[in-house]
């Protein structure tokens, strides 16, 4: 019987130990490049082993683990130890996946550090939504290898007639632009599982008295598997 | 002090001017370092060559040194992508898989591959991909340091491959015999790299597939074992490496051709391997002299 997110323990990134909230940066606020702002996740699944991720499906087709490659460039500890964190959007991030998939009729390969990568990323000079777990860069669809105007451009047509609201970058070789891999992202999405408490973020929202402890609620995870909202 | 040769009225030097004559070379290299003899032999071996695939050997070097230093571990795993960046002017640049000497690692294109699994395929297979990985992800003045800090100025890496746009501004990786002899000696004598990793260097060394060159000119009953890296493309053909043979210390050869058209493989190949035969049997001759 293959697992799925309801099998996974959510975390409040909160709670986490020190070492590991200084690399997620929970809640924080990040500039793309443009210079706007954008709150990081909170709330992560916890992926138990290397086996784990590649035994969940995150959909009939798309295995976590295919959404957490990422090479040397990747902080040591998110890269090396377990558990390792995964924001919760990553699972609506494979729905499109799916869908796309389905609509193509062929499978849909994404690249190393092309899906979730953590703000510690060597690649995460500014925010993205990979680090949200909401996008994903997909370098190959059959046999079609996404490394031309034209494939990039039919692929990234055909995932916004699945949602018309997914964010395809264009063709090119600049800043912004992609020319070896369709970019297809969902935005700056913050998914809160139903169950979690977002109390506690004021203490990144300028509020300058508010504590940690004072300000988290008790852990609502002991025992519940949470499903995204 | 290594004995060296009269360069006048020597008969290797002819045999090697003349094997240059036939093949109608525009410039012809040879740097050679004996250890069992101690003996030193060199012919135009400061001139400057373009490197061709003969630069990996310093690309190669930097990757043990950054080992070294635990700038990276050979382990650390990087994304195989086929999209570089010019050294000239940031422009992109992709490397064809049929222009590369080992295709098979397109295929790996959009996954990962380990820092040691490239460097292997880099000179084993002379991957053009592996090489452009393994630079950017080392860069151009991590590699031109190593190798100043190593006396290794013989050795000129500025680019990666098939980067046209630095191409057409002149910059070109070089390098001379007496830089790739250097290379060899240095390593060798564990004066640029620990023993540990010159052993992984030289066991990488000797797996090379392209054995057209230097190994040709030895015959199969000398059992040699040639630790070496081939180069060619357009107008120059090269194969510098280390020639181990059984109950002797080993020899460095490092033979640099170059031609006034472009061109590439059989005759060229046969050049290279002509004087590599020359050297070997002159060696083999002087020993026997120097043992009866
Ligand atoms: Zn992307």
């Amino acid at each position: 019987m293959n697992q799925t997110t309801r099998d996974l323990p959510v975390v409040d990134a909160l709670r986490l130990p020190e070492e590991i909230r200084a690399l997620l940066r929970p809640d924080e606020l990040l500039a793309d490049r443009a210079g706007r702002q954008h709150r990081l996740p909170r709330f992560f699944y916890e992926v138990r082993s290397w086996s784990q991720a590649k035994e969940l499906l995150l959909t009939p087709h798309v295995r976590l683990s295919e959404l957490l490659i990422v090479d040397s460039r990747e902080a040591p500890r998110l890269l090396e130890d377990f558990p390792h964190y995964v924001p919760c959007a990553v699972s609506l991030l494979a729905r499109i996946i799916e869908d796309l998939r389905a609509k193509v009729g062929a499978p849909v390969f994404v690249a190393a550090n092309g899906g979730y990568r953590s703000p510690a990323h060597r690649l995460s000079v500014h925010a993205s939504p990979h680090l949200w777990a909401a996008a994903a860069d997909i370098y190959r669809v059959g046999d079609t290898w996404l490394n031309t105007q034209s494939s990039v451009e039919k692929y990234g047509t055909l995932a916004r007639e699945l949602l018309p609201d997914v964010n395809v970058l264009p063709f090119g070789h600049q800043p912004g632009e992609t020319d070896d891999h369709l970019h297809l992202a969902l935005g700056y999405l913050r998914a809160v599982p139903a169950g979690c408490d977002e109390r506690g973020s004021e203490l990144n929202s300028g509020n300058p008295g508010a504590t940690l402890p004072a300000l988290l609620a008790p852990s609502p995870f002991e025992s519940a598997s949470a499903q995204t909202s | 002090m290594p004995a060296t040769l009269p360069a006048k009225n020597f008969p290797l030097l002819d045999q090697i001017r003349e094997i240059g004559r036939q093949a109608r070379v525009s410039a012809l290299a040879v740097a050679l370092y004996d250890y069992a003899l101690d003996l030193r032999f060199s012919v135009q071996a400061s001139r400057v060559f373009h490197a061709a695939s003969t630069i990996k050997l310093a690309i190669l070097f930097a990757l043990y040194r950054a080992a070294e230093t635990e700038r990276v571990r050979l382990t650390d795993r990087l994304h195989v992508r086929n999209r570089f960046r010019s050294q000239a002017d940031g422009s992109t640049f992709f490397l064809q898989a049929d222009r590369d000497g080992d295709p098979d690692l397109y295929k790996r294109v959009g996954r990962t591959a380990t820092l040691q699994e490239l460097a292997e395929t880099m000179i084993v297979r002379s991957s053009n991909l592996a090489t452009n990985l393994l630079l950017d992800h080392l860069e151009v003045p991590f590699v031109t340091e190593m190798l100043a800090a190593a006396g290794l100025e013989g050795l000129r890496c500025v680019r990666g491959v098939e980067d046209e746009a630095a191409f057409a501004r002149g910059m070109n990786n070089s390098v001379t015999a007496d830089g790739l002899l250097e290379f060899f000696r240095r390593v060798h004598e564990s004066r640029a790299l620990g023993a540990e990793n010159r052993d992984r260097l030289f066991d990488i060394l000797f797996q090379q597939r392209f054995n057209a060159m230097l190994p040709a000119g030895i015959p199969d009953s000398a059992k040699a074992r040639v630790a070496h890296k081939t180069g060619e493309i357009s107008t120059v053909t090269h194969d510098a490496g280390m020639v181990f043979l059984p109950g002797r210390a080993p020899y460095a050869l490092v033979i640099l051709t170059e031609y006034p058209s472009a061109g590439t493989g059989g005759a060229r190949n046969k050049t290279v391997a002509a004087v590599s035969a020359a050297v070997y049997e002159f060696l083999q001759a002087a020993g026997s002299a120097a043992t009866s």
